[in-house]
């Protein structure tokens, strides 16, 4: 697999993602399909296949998984939500690079930040919605 | 609950590797505290392991297994007139699905083999050919639904 610049190629495709508290960056350069994320490979950084499987879905979708090389940096979060962020990521960087993929990606849902999050903590209660141990006495 | 109608069935997004939402299913019906990621290695494990067992189509054998597992037939009480009654019902097709996973998982886990992934791999071996307890437990339900079959005019 080819090495990824971080430096800025003549020709990318931008697009910002983001998932519960990740946040990511993806530039999208034509390429081959290679995958950089935070300086490492694709499987190097999302060890499991079901995240990766998550990440190559828009590609997939645009059949474009061999025409872009995709540059990652995503912070924040746990390892699953980053993988969303960086899906959403792909998605709306596809999106900059053509604008007729739009109906067909949109379609999957790919366009949608998921906006379920961590609900906060009430006072007087344990957790969220969780109540303290009721004690008679 | 709601107070009016019933709740509509939502669909299982597909899991990742087979595309299969009955797989997702079976997977988070095995989960414990939210561990997915434990549930898929050992669900997909087991499949691994049914594969080299039987030499066939892993993802067929783990259907076939659901599908040898799912009851036709059940009893549910009913109060009339004082007496309970066990008056046999036909199953609906989601619940044979949920009572399919729900009796493979849990006769699994009383398996004797050494880890979930070998009870697993073991019980939808089994399953698939007919026998274990998931699918005894099945032939169990049927037949108690059989013998109070004189109620089944109770039906509601």
């Amino acid at each position: 697999m080819g090495e990824l610049s971080q430096t800025p190629a003549k020709q990318q495709y931008y697009g910002t993602g983001r998932r519960k508290t990740s946040v990511a960056r993806v530039f999208l350069r034509p390429g081959s399909g290679n995958f950089a994320v935070n300086g490492r490979s694709l499987e190097g950084y999302f060890l499991s296949e079901t995240q990766r499987v998550l990440i190559r879905y828009p590609l997939q979708a645009a059949e474009m998984l061999d025409k872009m090389d995709v540059l990652i940096t995503v912070r924040g979060g746990g390892i699953n939500s980053q993988a969303g962020a960086a899906r959403l990521g792909i998605a709306r960087a596809l999106l900059t690079y053509n604008a007729e993929l739009r109906p067909q990606i949109k379609k999957l849902g790919l366009l949608t930040r998921d906006s379920r999050g961590k609900e906060r903590k009430k006072y007087g209660r344990k957790g969220a919605r969780k109540r303290f141990q009721f004690s008679k006495r | 609950m709601p107070r009016k109608g019933f709740v509509k069935y939502r669909p299982v997004a597909p899991d990742p590797i087979y595309s299969s939402p009955l797989v997702e299913k079976f997977i988070h019906c095995m989960m414990w505290d939210g561990k997915k990621a434990v549930a898929e290695k050992i669900f997909y494990g087991a499949l691994q392991k049914v594969q080299e067992r039987s030499g066939e189509d892993a993802l067929r054998v783990f259907k076939k297994a659901v599908e040898n597992v799912k009851p036709a037939m059940e009893v549910k009480t009913r109060r009339v007139g004082g007496a309970n009654y066990q008056i046999p019902i036909e199953v609906e097709p989601e619940r044979r699905a949920s009572l399919s996973i729900r009796w493979l998982i849990g006769y699994a886990r009383h398996r004797g083999e050494k880890g979930m992934t070998e009870r697993l791999a073991g019980e939808f071996l089994d399953a698939y050919n007919n026998r274990g307890a998931a699918v005894k437990k099945k032939e169990d339900t049927h037949r108690m639904a059989e013998a109070n079959r004189a109620f089944a005019h109770y039906r509601w």
